[in-house]
């Protein structure tokens, strides 16, 4: 067992080494927003970044939107035996908007974007470019970030739209064809559902998701230290740091749209 | 002008430069010389200033690289090339477009990279034919890629280019070519070269003046007539290896 005087000095390093995390993560975000100011000098790589990001990323997340929406309906449509049967049209626009659709296409992101990303700039670190970059007198957030983090924003937006339709679609196409109901309780089911602040919700957790994904990803690549290792160390750093970014944002956002809605 | 005063850096618990002092004149050829792990690479590395100093200064024509703010880190750096030892090569871009990454963005925007004269003329300067301005660096030889990273290098026109080991990893030949295209450089363009190297040859050939580091200091600083004549064992020892020395080190 550890005496407690290490203890201590492993807390007291650990909190040091978060602190200058949160710092340093807050003052990139600080110089990606004020970059944000010079669109000319990073809208044509944003362009090129959302088509990379969004047309890779799209039939994966439409899989599994159109598998989650499917479960849900099973699932509901079992559980709420007791209920009318149009619950479960609701239970699957419900779920798929306010939670699904957003946070398993951000799950899916953050394994194929964020960690291409990690690994992308964690390459370009270990490899001298990012250093080349600023001896030739471009700024990396400039060139890499911003880029990056406006089209996770701009792109995760149609990707969260197709989800939630496919998956409130596969739903329906479960419901009819699994559970003792029609399309008519199943469209009621739906409408019923006061969806409009859950739309409004889940298109602004969209965008946050976006954000959190491709920076969390610039950030960690943009730290990636000591050669190959480094880079595959700097992927997987981002993979568990998004997803872990991404259920704080989750557990902050949930009341918030309570209030709201 | 540059100018290194009293520059101590420490990294990851180790001294690596202690102390070093060193005036690098306009128009001149310097070679930074001395064996790995000597603080060559780092002490490069203060003068465009991708590191601060524990201790001590660097001017770059009277501007202090540390305690200057963005602006005029970039007007410090617009003077400054920079050749990196694994030459740094965007892997995404063309060589057209790694070469015109040494103007100015918005010079970029306004010229296609394949047409731009500049880049024209900065890869006919390092002898290489149009053609290689369509392939990525991963489609070009070790000896390609580093003669793109000195048309980069050049094509700005700056004043000072830094040369980091600019023939680590290349065969004889290669190494010898790259040399010469230094010199070339050098003669046509009247640049301040700082070359940063651990070949006795090379080093030789290419500097006005040489300095050796040795125990993050200046060991010794001279012409080549005058290391080659130094009493110091040190820099007879780095000059003149045994063969035991010299398989140990590479």
């Amino acid at each position: 067992m550890k005496p407690p005087s290490e203890s201590i000095r492993s807390l007291g390093h650990w909190g040091v080494t978060t602190i200058r995390t949160f710092g340093s993560a807050g003052l990139m975000a600080c110089a990606t927003i004020s970059a944000l100011a010079h669109p000319r000098e990073w809208r044509r790589e944003a362009f090129v970044q959302a088509k990379a990001i969004g047309i890779d990323s799209l039939p994966l997340v439409l899989f599994v939107g159109m598998l989650s929406g499917s479960i849900l309906a099973q699932q509901s449509g079992y559980q709420f035996n007791d209920l009318p049967m149009w619950v479960v049209g609701q239970a699957v626009a419900a779920g798929m908007l306010t939670e699904l659709a957003p946070l398993l296409s951000a799950i899916i992101m953050a394994g194929r974007v964020g960690a291409g990303i990690g690994a992308e700039l964690g390459t370009m670190k270990v490899t001298d470019q990012i250093d080349a970059l600023r001896t030739l007198g471009r700024d990396p957030v400039m060139e890499l970030v911003v880029p990056r983090v406006v089209a996770g924003a701009i792109v995760m937006l149609p990707i969260v739209i197709f989800a939630n339709i496919i998956g409130i679609w596969s739903g329906w196409f479960t419901a009819i064809a699994l559970l003792p109901m029609t399309t008519t309780e199943y469209i009621y089911g739906v409408q019923t559902y006061n969806y409009a602040p859950a739309v409004i919700f889940t298109l602004i957790k969209a965008v946050f998701f976006g954000i959190t994904i491709t920076f969390t990803g610039c950030y960690v690549g943009l730290r990636a230290e000591g050669g190959a290792a480094g880079v595959g160390r700097s992927a997987r750093n981002t993979v568990v740091a998004i997803i872990v970014a991404l259920m704080v944002l989750d557990v902050i956002l949930a009341p918030i749209y309570k209030a709201v809605s | 002008m540059i100018e290194i005063v009293g520059l101590r850096k420490t990294l990851n618990g180790k001294r690596v430069l202690d102390g070093v002092d060193l005036d690098i004149h306009e128009g001149t050829s310097l070679v930074i010389m001395g064996p790995s792990g000597t603080g060559k690479s780092v002490l490069l590395k203060h003068i465009v200033g991708l590191f601060d100093p524990d201790e001590g200064d660097v001017c770059v024509e009277g501007m202090s690289v540390p305690s200057a703010n963005g602006k005029q880190i970039r007007e410090i750096r617009s003077k400054i090339s920079y050749v990196f030892q694994n030459s740094a090569l965007f892997d995404s871009m063309t060589t057209a477009q790694n070469i015109q990454l040494g103007l100015t963005a918005e010079h970029c925007r306004k010229v296609h990279a394949l047409t731009d004269p500049l880049v024209l003329e900065a890869i006919s300067h390092v002898n290489l034919e149009p053609e290689v301005l369509l392939l990525l660096p991963s489609e070009l030889s070790g000896g390609m890629q580093k003669r793109v990273a000195i048309a980069r290098a050049i094509v700005g026109r700056q004043k000072y280019i830094l040369y980091d080991e600019p023939t680590t990893g290349l065969d004889p030949v290669n190494a010898n070519v790259i040399n010469r295209l230094i010199a070339q450089v050098q003669r046509e363009t009247g640049c301040t070269s700082v070359i940063v190297t651990h070949d006795v040859e090379s080093a030789f050939f290419l500097g006005d003046r040489i300095v050796l580091l040795a125990d993050g200091k200046v060991r010794a600083s001279g012409t080549p007539d005058e290391l080659r004549h130094s009493n110091d064992p040190v820099v007879q020892k780095f000059l003149h290896p045994t063969l035991e020395e010299k398989t140990i080190g590479g």
